[in-house]
């Protein structure tokens, strides 16, 4: 059946390509135009109506109905326009139909215990329920991929909020306690705000210990590097004087300034500390007892 | 004669009386013959098939060649005691013409079928009872021209099942609509549904039936109305038919039109080139 449809769908394109074609045609006035003159003998036509009018017979014999209006289409291709018009007059017609039917006194409506061959098979019917339940479902599927697809973007915008949000808290609370040091550093200890952390005491606790450290701060409140670290900046960092730091001129070479006589000779603290010929053992016996 | 005799005498009628009213009750005895010539294509005879199974009243005969002695099918429809014919007619495998005549004696109309599509078609959800017997709907439209008239007489004999046939079922199931848009006679068949659309249960009290297609479906251009059956004077010839030999025919000189046009442009462009020569350049042996 399949390829029956298939074919169907051929022939059904091949019809509109040619009714295409006659709209092109139509328009280009290749195609002869309607006759003027054509015949139409009415009075032969009109005889025969009568002739043939089975007026004797009552209408449950003949089961027909004419529309109140007829029917008017302004383009013949808008075919939801047409089809509705159709379905319009079938539906004027059963209503009427209806009210005949019970004048007569004729059954109308088939009762629902009434079983009897239908027009197309149960196997068929089959066919169209699943075909329909595929598009609803075709239809579902594609509407949750959307959504979930909607939901992937607004979670990744929630995640990406919720971060900054947590670097912000971070980075306020920090500034907040840099805030209370350093007012109490500039003398504001008696200052204990209700709404303010009581900085003060654990200040006191822990300032003995920790002043050599903290106290070394340079401008920025940062930690100042000790000076080792600050030559090394000087001589490898970015940025400062760099210009003819790293010469290896003669003058370089020959310059004596670094080393001093006196201080390679001198035995300084050396008496202090070492105690007789305690020298350092050697690796094997060092990494032995480590 | 001896059965009408005993008829008469026991319930003390006329014979005439009685043979009027044998009469009468053909009258309402509508039977219609369905016949296909040879080289129908599938769409064309699923649509016989379909037509047989919604007309009870109706006989499929098996294919017939007539395309030149169409009047084998008076005979026929005589053998088979049938008053109405439907005669589809394929021609070059792709052209459809329906002929609707009333057997003995009476009018006969030619159509060109188009846009057929079957009940097959999954497209057509509606379902109805075998055999039951139609309403039939028709436009206002067929009021107005007595041609159109008279095909609204025959379309209700032929389409309309007749009350006692045999293999009628009782109840109103489906609609036949019969509308007049541009010219052309279109048809739709529904069923007609009684029941909620939500809930597929009884429908309250004035709520309005609701009507799904059955199929089949298709367009009737009318060609020609004759006064015999299959043939004899022209009653009605309908001015806007244009055949569709005519149509593919226009449509291939368009065609070749194109390639006409594009000649006679490379004729000109030569002739024209040839008219203005293109004038001699002074410095033309100046490089040598």
């Amino acid at each position: 059946m399949s390829d029956d449809e298939q074919m169907y769908d051929e022939a059904m394109m091949e019809d509109e390509e040619t009714a295409l074609e006659i709209a092109a045609l139509q328009s280009e006035d290749l195609l002869p135009q309607p006759k003027k003159e054509f015949i139409n003998h009415k009075a032969a036509l009109r005889a025969l109506v009568d002739e043939l009018s089975q007026k004797s017979l009552s209408w449950i014999q003949r089961c027909d109905i004419t529309s109140t209006e007829p029917i008017v289409v302004e383009k013949t291709e808008n075919d939801l326009d047409r089809e509705l018009k159709f379905y319009q007059q079938g539906l004027e017609a059963v209503i009427q139909a209806q009210t005949e039917v019970k004048k007569v006194g004729v059954p109308f409506s088939r009762p629902d215990d009434y079983f009897a061959e239908m027009v197309k098979s149960d196997a068929h019917m089959a066919r169209i329920r699943q075909k329909l339940l595929d598009q609803q479902k075709g239809i579902q599927n594609s509407e949750e991929a959307k959504k979930q697809r909607e939901l992937r973007k607004y979670g990744k915008k929630i995640e990406q909020e919720k971060l900054k949000e947590r670097e912000d808290q971070k980075k306020a609370s920090l500034d907040k306690i840099a805030t209370i040091k350093k007012r109490l550093r500039s003398g504001d200890l008696g200052e204990v705000d209700d709404f303010e952390i009581d900085v003060a005491s654990d200040d006191d606790g822990s300032s003995a210990k920790t002043k050599g450290a903290r106290g070394k701060k340079g401008k920025d409140g940062k930690p100042m590097a000790n000076k080792k670290r600050q030559l090394k900046n000087d001589k490898f960092g970015f940025g400062g004087k760099k210009r003819g730091l790293r010469k290896n001129t003669a003058e370089s070479t020959s310059d004596m300034s670094g080393f001093s006589q006196k201080r390679n000779k001198s035995t300084g603290f050396s008496a202090v500390h070492k105690k007789g010929k305690t020298k350092r053992p050697g690796k094997s016996k060092r990494q032995r007892t480590n | 004669m001896a059965t009408l005799y005993k008829t008469a005498k026991s319930e003390y009628q006329d014979v005439d009386d009685v043979l009027e009213e044998r009469e009468k009750r053909s009258d309402i005895k509508q039977r219609v013959l369905m016949v296909a010539s040879r080289g129908v294509t599938f769409r064309q005879r699923h649509l016989m098939n379909d037509l047989e199974i919604l007309l009870p009243h109706s006989k499929k005969e098996s294919k017939v060649e007539a395309k030149q002695d169409i009047d084998i099918l008076n005979e026929l429809a005589e053998i088979q005691n049938c008053n109405n014919v439907f005669y589809f007619e394929a021609r070059k495998h792709q052209d459809l013409y329906l002929w609707i005549a009333r057997a003995p004696s009476g009018p006969s109309v030619k159509f060109h079928v188009q846009n057929i599509h079957t009940m097959d078609e999954l497209k057509m959800t509606g379902n109805c009872l075998r055999g039951s017997r139609p309403v039939l709907s028709f436009d206002s439209n067929f009021d107005s021209e007595p041609h159109l008239q008279l095909l609204k007489e025959i379309f209700t004999q032929t389409f309309g099942v007749p009350k006692g046939a045999r293999k009628s079922k009782p109840f109103f199931d489906h609609v036949f609509t019969f509308s007049v848009v541009d010219g052309r006679i279109w048809f739709r068949n529904f069923q007609i549904v009684e029941k909620d659309a939500q809930t597929g249960g009884d429908m309250a009290k004035n709520a309005k039936p609701t009507l799904v297609e059955i199929g089949p479906r298709f367009v009737l251009n009318t060609i020609r109305i004759f006064e015999g059956s299959f043939g004899g004077p022209t009653l009605y010839e309908n001015p806007r038919y244009i055949s569709p030999n005519v149509v593919r025919a226009a449509v291939r000189s368009q065609k070749a039109t194109k390639y006409a046009s594009r000649v006679a442009d490379t004729q000109d462009r030569e002739a024209r080139a040839r008219a203005n020569p293109m004038p001699t350049d002074p410095l033309r042996d100046v490089f040598e």
